[in-house]
């Protein structure tokens, strides 16, 4: 497997500040199984808030899993074969090992699949028979129907802002899920998940998550996603690493969300009149 | 000395990433259609949607405009636009005093203009209080943008160094503004009262009052002056921007109103449900209140209106829909480029609501046209899946790979390690441009007229040759609108359009027309990332004729967007009923020659970019300057218009099958 999987083990409590009733909603969608579709844009926060349920979930359910999140990132490549599991060539014989979503159906864990529309059509019909009261992945390749472990949980997140029509997500899938939207928090709420993620003072932190704030206005240009909280966050600990804050700036935001020299020169020029 | 033009452009991001809404940024020239007011002595100024700055700018770096626009959106971001006079009486005891109300006063005059006439002479108190504000702005943006900081100072520094300082109370202020230690003791209040502003949080009533308390001190110094410049200001445009303003307050207690009316009612239904008809004494005082409800709403709703066409006859059509951009044009006569000398006006059609009836004959085209123009388009469709063998990473095992493999590991070789095989989607990344032509012109009938559709005719209908006058369907024919140029053009984009679709091209429809240089438009029926949809087909039927044809900045822009899109192969096909024209095309207005040229260096700068150009047109001697005008074969004339399309359908197959 060559694509980003995760296996999370989740030791310490990874950081959330709740927007909204996100929290709630998520415990409740578990302790019925009910499938969730997080929809937003990109970093703000999709990932973090899978980690932080599942690490609050499993401690509280003092559940033995070594691996309690499995996340898949999707790509355009990404196959059903590359979920489900294929033959290696192993020595003289084929073998048939376990692709990220067959373990997680196999072991009861929270499976995570990111930016899901990216991924071929055929992977979002595989999720089908899980989703629903039959909760089974069928394995074309072995012959095989896993049933899925009664803690299996599965999470699909996509953004609907910069996914072309042809990617979006069918109804036929989206009706499958409990739907959270996210977006990026207000400045205030941003400015403390900063402060905290990147250990910087307050008013640095308000700063950029002013920059935050007013680069967004400019999502349409050049951009398709506004500057997300978590560069922000990137630039924040660079400048706790002993970076002068424009030069963080410069480079862990300006920089980073465009390739149009004029839109980066108008990002630099906000950045330029915001920090002190 | 730095240049608008190169930095206009991202001075506009700048300022829509600080206001959080997109202003043009045009040159303080280009002012010249607002014939009734001003701009300020160092050429900036705003309307409602746009910021003037000088084209030139004396400024060490290119900060100093960002200074001058800040200045600007810093004027909306401390509320100068929201005075009102009722409230500065209320919080300047000073003023009250002074005040009376004028007679000619109405509910509708200027907030502005009320308080300028309080005072003796209203363009000096205006541009004192402009004075006080620009010290207020100037301190607040030092506060809240920190890094202006710098700018702000760098710039004063430079302004310091031109000028000298005078004796005059203006110069005097202007350049303590800008940082200067007071050098005339005899101004020593009022330059106190600008570093106060620049310091406190104030309002705009602070200044208003610093008005109030400077100005009979100010005035001393120009009673004596003859003819004073300072003539009563009628119009200013702070004062039509602070009434636009208003209009949004009234917008609001209208709402309020209506919700009053609302609430009224529901009680009034309760007070009737309750007492029955036994007493109708608390239903008629409810009607009673309801009824003054209504007259307050129908006041209000009428003079929202009144105020709204003054507003837009004062400050111009609102272009707060559309975005401006600008470009070079080739002056032929002279050999150059003419740098930044056209401005085009980007608006979405989908503001503008399209005749339903051009909607319903543009659904019945689609279906007439779609099989034929489907069956040109789908020979070029893609291949779609495909299965690539021998790759690293796949879905299943290459069988021959893996045999060669195994071969190779018995014979004691390294084997090659890609035995896979994965099914891979052909792609065909085709980005077009439809660019249509909607001067004035082609609002022409077609001609000749259209054969008559005999496809319905009905041989069993009686015809009554007798008296052929007094046919009542005679009459109906003779009534009905021959179809005109722009209805082809428009069949043509929805069988395109919709053809296209089924195709997975990208494709975007623009119209164009304009008048002059400074204002010449594209008008987007469909981007080029839109899906097509029912909107769509709506934006293309409000696609109307409108004025002239500047053919050369409608192409460069089409351009612009198709570099911008990322596709592999870029396609710009323009359809036009004429050869280019406007008002300023060139030097002399009958002479065609100019804007020919300059059409021809823009599909020539086209083509070194890489997009596919191809002009049609629908004008029988077009054939004489298209030669001249577009590259070798890259052009037709279309001696039907109904052909048009399905010669479009060929043409871009063409185009993009190769």
């Amino acid at each position: 497997m060559t694509e980003a999987v995760s296996l999370n083990a989740l030791d310490n409590e990874p950081y959330y500040l709740p927007l909204a009733d996100e929290v709630e909603i998520f415990r409740a969608a578990y302790a019925a199984r009910l499938p969730v579709l997080l929809k937003g844009p990109t970093g703000c926060g999709k990932t973090r808030f899978v980690e932080h349920m599942t690490w609050r979930l499993y401690r509280e359910t003092a559940n033995p899993l070594e691996v309690p999140l499995v996340t898949v990132s999707c790509h355009e490549d990404l196959t059903a074969t590359d979920m489900v599991g294929r033959y290696l060539l192993k020595g003289d014989e084929t073998v048939w090992t376990d692709g990220p979503l067959t373990r997680a159906v196999r072991t009861g864990a929270i499976c995570y699949l990111d930016e899901i529309v990216e991924a071929r059509k055929d992977t979002t019909v595989l999720i089908h028979s899980l989703t629903d009261h039959r909760r089974i992945l069928p394995i074309d390749k072995t012959g095989e129907l896993v049933s899925a472990h009664p803690e299996f949980l599965l999470v699909i997140s996509y953004n609907p802002g910069y996914q072309s029509v042809l990617k979006d997500l069918k109804p036929s899938t989206r009706q499958r899920f409990v739907s959270l939207e996210f977006d990026y928090p207000d400045v205030e709420a941003e400015a403390a998940i900063i402060a905290h993620e990147a250990q910087i003072e307050t008013d640095i932190a308000e700063r950029l998550a002013t920059i935050g704030e007013r680069v967004r206005n400019l999502k349409q240009h050049g951009f398709e996603e506004g500057v997300s909280t978590r560069l922000l966050i990137y630039a924040g600990e660079l400048i706790r690493g002993g970076i002068d804050p424009r030069r963080s700036a410069q480079v862990g935001i300006v920089t980073a969300i465009s390739d149009d020299t004029t839109v980066q020169q108008a990002v630099a020029d906000i950045v330029d009149a915001i920090l002190p | 000395m730095q240049l608008l033009a190169d930095h206009e452009e991202t001075l506009a991001l700048f300022a829509e990433g600080i206001a959080g809404r997109y202003f043009h940024i045009r040159a303080s020239d280009e002012f010249g259609s607002h014939k009734r007011f001003t701009l300020s002595a160092d050429g900036t100024g705003q309307s409602s949607d746009t910021v003037y700055l000088p084209e030139q700018l004396d400024a060490p770096d290119r900060s100093g405009y960002r200074v001058l626009l800040m200045e600007q959106l810093g004027l909306r971001e401390c509320g100068t636009f929201r005075f009102r006079m009722a409230r500065a009486l209320q919080q300047v005891p000073a003023l009250t005093t002074r005040y009376e109300p004028p007679n000619s006063r109405s509910p509708r005059t200027g907030d502005y203009h009320l308080l300028f006439g309080t005072f003796d002479q209203p363009g000096l108190a205006a541009e004192l209080f402009n004075l006080f504000e620009r010290a207020r702005v100037l301190g607040y943006l030092s506060r809240t943008y920190p890094g202006m900081r710098r700018h702000i100072h760098s710039y004063a520094s430079h302004i310091l160094e031109l000028g000298f300082p005078t004796e005059d109370p203006f110069i005097c202020g202007t350049r303590c503004m800008w940082g200067e230690s007071p050098i005339y003791p005899q101004w020593e209040p009022l330059t106190e009262t600008i570093k106060a502003l620049m310091i406190d949080n104030g309002t705009v009533y602070t200044s208003v009052s610093a008005l109030c308390d400077h100005y009979d001190s100010i005035r001393e110094i120009y009673a004596f002056v003859e003819s004073t410049p300072y003539q009563p200001q009628e119009e200013s445009l702070p004062d039509w921007l602070s009434r636009e303003e208003r209009i949004e307050e009234w917008q609001e207690d209208l709402e309020g109103i209506e919700m009053a009316m609302a609430v009224e009612m529901l009680q009034a239904e309760d007070v009737e449900a309750e007492r029955g008809q036994t007493d109708d004494t608390a239903v008629r005082e409810a009607d009673i209140d309801i009824k003054s409800l209504q007259d307050e709403r129908d006041t209000l709703k009428r003079r929202i209106d009144m105020e709204k066409s003054s507003v837009q006859h004062a400050l111009g059509a609102d272009r707060s829909n559309a975005r401006s951009y600008r470009y070079d044009e080739w002056d032929h006569n002279n050999r150059a480029y003419l740098r930044h000398w056209c401005r085009v006006f980007e608006e979405d059609l989908t503001f503008t609501a399209a005749d339903p009836e051009i909607i319903d004959t543009l659904r019945q085209t689609v279906r007439q046209y779609q099989s034929t123009v489907q069956k040109q388009l789908e020979q070029i469709r893609p291949t779609g899946l495909q299965r690539v063998t021998r790759i690293q990473d796949g879905d299943e095992l290459d069988l021959n790979a893996i045999i060669e493999a195994r071969q190779d590991i018995r014979a004691g070789q390294s084997p090659d390690e890609r035995f896979y095989s994965r099914k891979e989607r052909m792609h065909r990344d085709v980005g077009a441009v439809f660019l249509v032509d909607l001067s004035a012109s082609t609002d022409d009938p077609i001609e000749p007229p259209e054969p008559t559709d005999w496809s319905n005719y009905d041989p069993d209908k009686s015809v009554n040759l007798r008296d052929p006058w007094d046919d009542p369907e005679d009459e109906e024919f003779d009534e009905e609108p021959k179809r005109k140029i722009i209805d082809i053009q428009r069949e043509a984009m929805v069988v395109m359009a919709s053809a296209l679709d089924a195709l997975g091209d990208t494709y975007g429809i623009y119209g164009f027309s304009g008048y002059g240089k400074d204002c010449v438009e594209i008008f987007v029926a469909k981007e080029l990332d839109q899906a097509f949809t029912v909107g769509t087909l709506e934006a293309i039927a409000a696609m109307s004729p409108k004025r002239s044809t500047r053919m050369g900045p409608a192409i460069r822009h089409s351009v612009h967007r198709l570099m911008g899109s990322g596709h592999a192969m870029k396609v710009l096909i323009m359809i036009s009923d004429g050869f280019p024209q406007d008002a300023d095309y060139g030097p002399e207005r009958g002479n065609h020659e100019y804007g020919l040229q300059d059409t021809a260096k823009a599909l020539e700068e086209a083509q070194q970019k890489g997009v596919e150009t191809f002009c049609l047109t629908v004008d029988r001697s077009g054939q004489d300057y298209l030669k001249r005008m577009c590259p070798d074969a890259r052009y037709m004339v279309i001696e039907e218009m109904e052909d048009l399309p399905d010669q479009l359908s060929k043409i871009y197959a063409t185009l993009t099958g190769r």
